[in-house]
């Protein structure tokens, strides 16, 4: 008897706690707004009981993926080599421009469903998007700064202390805190409303070339690697491109086995016909260009994925007018919503 | 006032008396703590940055300007073979900052000690811990130019040697050890953790209620070339699958000196 009466005043507290919350909270999402599993997605990989996402935590995030003050002149944000219109890729960039126009040695991979990610760079050699935004404020042809003069920076400011103050209670500004916010912006980044995720929920209706450069996909063994809804197996492969550039030989920079040199990241192929140029090093103006190379352009790496190793001939069988299908498929990958949504924008 | 003296002289010596009395006696929940000191030499030579020139086992002359290293995975050993550890206390010592020289191990249960072990940098299981897990000498903050972490290869950089040498191949003539690899998380890499013994030989350190205890550990930074590396072959080593013979030098280094039992 007494546990009901606890029980019908716990619900009376809280609906009270309810109503009052989403009158003083009415403007803002609901974290389920913030970040939800899209209809068809796994489980996320990231952990986020460890960084619960808030209005104000996501707020604060954004707020520094799009200033200055993370570099050590003040000139270069996060938003500078990711750039919302081209799935947060530095649009027409072959290498990322960095800080004094500095260039980089690789093309600034897209930033959308990250907390499916278990491993960041093309070569993986972070694996927390927590630990991830250290690199680029440090590297010095990107932001070269240090991640202390950064706190200091942001602890000196008029606004910061108040922001952290609203994501986390008090104005500390510690390293954990920094880094959860800008994970938190991030992970909110998420990319599931394309004609593809529509013609899956029966919204939308592809075009006959879309329709059958869906099957080629299939056929030609695209979905190998870059598999499930997600685009990508998150695996490390070599595609057959030689380090011609730079001498970039990718995965083996972090694992230093052999077996690993001229390996990559299977990039996810959501938006990718704003991400251009492609692959790690940006060596292909336009999807065309990529899918010849896949079609003609394949080189042994000495790592060369078995997928890749036709019998007689390197590469995938496909005709001119079958790659025009797949790119046709591939470009209903492309989420508008994603690349116009407000709350990601620049503020 | 004559009483109160008498009365203070009879405290003081009933105390000195009963305290006497006691010394052979641990009582259960009797702690202190036990400080080590690390004093870096190089040979014979106590370790001078910048200024000192020294010669490797390879006869190659070169000055240190920076010698960092972690030390983690603390415990200490009885006669008996059972051990105090302390997991969770991570410690990095910078030749360049006196005060991180000397390290204090808090709360130690009273106990005769007769080695330790430690090992050199930062173990796996923290190396992938998240973040809110890495504060004090982890704390990525708080390295400002001499970094002890590797952002693009997430992982601490475990042991650091950097210095000049005319048989340095750089344009500068700067040797740079950075040394680290965990063992990686998404693939198996380069395991460059290593886990020193330290016999504290005929003393044992005596921990009471009373008696905080110094270990002296003594290190030999020229065991860092001991395993065939020279400053010619290998003058900036970043990588942790090159590190290993440094790595397997620099954990032959450390030898506790002698031990303090100074009471309070």
């Amino acid at each position: 008897m007494k546990m009901t009466h606890w029980r019908t005043a716990a619900l009376v507290v809280s609906f009270m706690v309810w109503l009052v919350s989403c009158s003083i909270l009415g403007r803002d999402a609901s974290p389920e707004t913030l970040f939800a599993v899209p209809a068809g997605f796994p489980e996320p990989t990231y952990n986020l009981s460890k960084n619960p996402i808030t209005n104000d935590g996501v707020a604060l995030g954004k707020k520094l993926f799009y200033d200055g003050i993370l570099s050590r002149d003040g000139t270069i944000a996060c938003g500078e080599c990711h750039n919302q219109s081209h799935a947060f890729t530095h649009h027409g960039h072959g290498f990322s421009h960095g800080i004094d126009n500095q260039e980089g040695t690789r093309n600034a991979p897209p930033l959308a469903n990250l907390a499916w990610q278990d491993s960041f760079f093309w070569d993986g050699g972070v694996f927390d998007l927590d630990l991830f935004s250290i690199a680029p404020i440090e590297n010095p042809i990107e932001m070269d700064e240090k991640i202390g003069n950064v706190l200091a920076k942001l602890r000196a400011s008029k606004e910061y202390p108040s922001l952290f103050k609203k994501a986390y209670g008090s104005e500390d500004i510690t390293t954990e805190r920094f880094l959860k916010a800008l994970s938190q912006f991030m992970l909110t980044l998420v990319s599931a409303n394309s004609k593809y995720d529509q013609f899956l929920a029966g919204k939308a209706q592809l075009t006959a070339d879309e329709a059958a450069g869906l099957q080629l996909f299939k056929d030609k063994g695209c979905a190998s690697c870059h598999s499930s809804i997600l685009f990508t197996d998150h695996s490390f492969r070599s595609n057959g491109l030689l380090p011609e550039y730079n001498g970039d030989l990718g995965r083996y920079r972090i694992t230093e086995n052999v077996a690993d040199k001229n390996k990559f990241k299977v990039p996810t192929l959501r938006n990718i016909e704003v991400t251009y140029p492609y692959m790690h090093d940006g060596r292909f103006l336009n999807l065309e260009g990529v899918l010849q190379h896949y079609a003609e352009g394949v080189k042994e790496t000495g790592s060369l994925d078995q997928l890749l190793k036709q019998p007689g001939r390197l590469g995938i069988n496909m005709t001119k007018e079958e790659q025009q299908k797949i790119i046709a498929f591939l470009k209903t990958l492309t989420d508008q919503e994603f690349l116009k949504n407000p709350r990601f924008a620049t503020p | 006032m004559k009483t109160f003296k008498f009365l203070a002289i009879a405290l003081i010596a009933s105390t000195l008396f009963w305290s006497c009395n006691k010394e052979e006696e641990i009582g259960p929940n009797d702690k202190n703590a036990l400080t080590v000191e690390f004093d870096n030499y190089v040979g014979n030579e106590k370790l001078v940055l910048e200024t000192k020139s020294y010669k490797n086992a390879a006869n190659e002359d070169f000055t240190i300007t920076t010698l960092n290293y972690f030390v983690s995975n603390i415990a200490l050993k009885k006669a008996d073979g059972t051990e105090v550890k302390f997991p969770d206390k991570y410690f990095l010592i910078r030749q360049a900052d006196t005060k991180t020289l000397t390290i204090s191990l808090p709360d130690v249960p009273a106990g005769d000690y007769t080695s330790m072990s430690y090992m050199i940098g930062v173990d796996s299981l923290k190396s992938i811990s998240d973040v809110a897990q890495r504060t004090g000498v982890l704390d990525p903050a708080s390295y400002g130019t001499d970094n002890m972490y590797w952002s693009w290869n997430a992982g601490y950089i475990f042991f650091k040697l950097e210095g000049n040498s005319s048989a340095a191949t750089t344009p500068t003539k700067k040797f740079q050890f950075h040394i680290g690899g965990f063992g990686g998380k998404t693939a198996v890499t380069a395991n460059n953790l290593r886990t020193v013994t330290a016999s504290f030989g005929t003393t044992a350190a005596q921990v009471r209620k009373d008696i905080a205890p110094t270990v002296h550990v003594i290190t030999d930074v020229l065991q860092t070339f001991s395993q065939g590396v020279s400053i010619a072959k290998t003058s900036v080593v970043m990588n942790p699958a090159a590190s290993k013979p440094i790595a397997d030098g620099y954990a032959k280094m450390f030898k506790v000196e002698h031990v303090h039992n100074d009471k309070m």
